[in-house]
Order: structure tokens, then sequence, then C-alpha cells
């Protein structure tokens, strides 16, 4: 990561603009017992509270990270029931790095965002046939199999 | 200006900070080797 990805100015800027980066050894008391931390690198998206929303380990390449934190952020409102930011914040990943490996589950919590705020269940089929034009062997395109059945 | 991450190392600075930006924490576990 300090190789490759940190120095990326693109992730530099992102980390800038939408996170306060926080960085400990992997053998930090008592932050490594509290987040189980069983390798390195561990990265984990928490929100203002501390709670946290998202984790990966491993070298993700600069592209990949900021993917990886954009679904972090999203699934923070996501589980703060912030849906509108949670929809704003996938449909920019969607926009930006379609590519990403954490673009599917963007795409499938964007659907499932949608149909709590509005109750509207046509988001749903819509992040099934999305998934299932672009994505057609990720596990994500599989979870939202049910809903192909929706009208 | 952009180019070099400024990392915090206090959890506690981090989330005050997060609270006064409306941010989120990035929380990176790293091997210093």
């Amino acid at each position: 990561m300090d190789a490759v990805t940190y120095p990326d100015e693109g992730v530099a800027k992102f980390i800038e603009d939408n996170l306060i980066p926080l960085r400990v050894a992997f053998d930090h008391k008592p932050l490594a017992t509290d987040f189980k931390v069983k390798w390195t690198p561990t990265l984990i998206t928490l929100d203002s509270d501390g709670v946290e929303h998202h984790r990966t380990v491993g070298f993700l390449a600069p592209d990949e990270l900021i993917g990886s934190l954009m679904l972090g952020i999203g699934k923070s409102n996501f589980e703060r029931e912030e849906f509108d930011k949670a929809i704003a914040t996938f449909s920019l990943l969607l926009e930006r790095h379609p590519k990403s490996d954490s673009t599917p589950e963007a795409i499938f919590l964007r659907g499932v965002s949608m149909y709590k705020s509005t109750h509207d269940p046509k988001p749903l089929r819509a992040s099934y046939d999305k998934l299932t034009a672009e994505y057609p062997d990720n596990e994500w395109t599989k979870r939202a199999y049910p809903y192909r059945l929706i009208n | 200006m952009a180019g070099k991450i400024e990392w915090e190392t206090s959890m506690d600075k981090a989330l005050s900070r997060a609270k006064a930006e409306e941010k989120h924490v990035l929380l990176d576990f790293f091997n210093p080797g």
C-alpha cells in the first residue's frame, strides 16, 4: 500500500476530501484486539461514532481502494438509514468506477436503498437486471436472483 | 494539497475530526516492519 496505492494522487485526494485517515500498528492495544485484526493491511470504514461498516484485508490497487472506500461510506449511510445519501454515494461509485470489484455490491445496495426509501420494489428488479447484464457471474447477481420475479 | 496522506494516530482525535468535518474514518491497521 505504501509503495503503490497511498502515494497515488487520486487516492490521496479522495481520502483528503472524504475521510479522516487513521493509521495504527497491527498490534496496537486496544484497537487491534477491539477490531479483531488478524492480518495486514486491514482497512476499516468507521462512522464518526466509531462504528464499523466495511472492512477489507489485503492489498488494493488505487482504483480498487477508492471504490472500496466509496462502498464503505455508502454502507455506512445505508446502515444508518440515510438512504438518500446512500443512493448518491452508490450512484457515484457506479458512475466513476464501473469496473471496480466493489461496484456489484453497490448496485445491489442502491436498489435496496431505493426500495427502503420509497417502498417501490421496481428498483430491486432494476438492480437484478443491471447485475445480470453487466456482472453475470458475480455473487451479488446471485443474491439478487429473487428480484427477477418483480414486475 | 493532495499527494501525501496525513495520518492521524489517535482514535479519539480521528473521531473528533470526523464529527466536526462530517466525514467517515479510514482505519488502517498496518505492519510498520
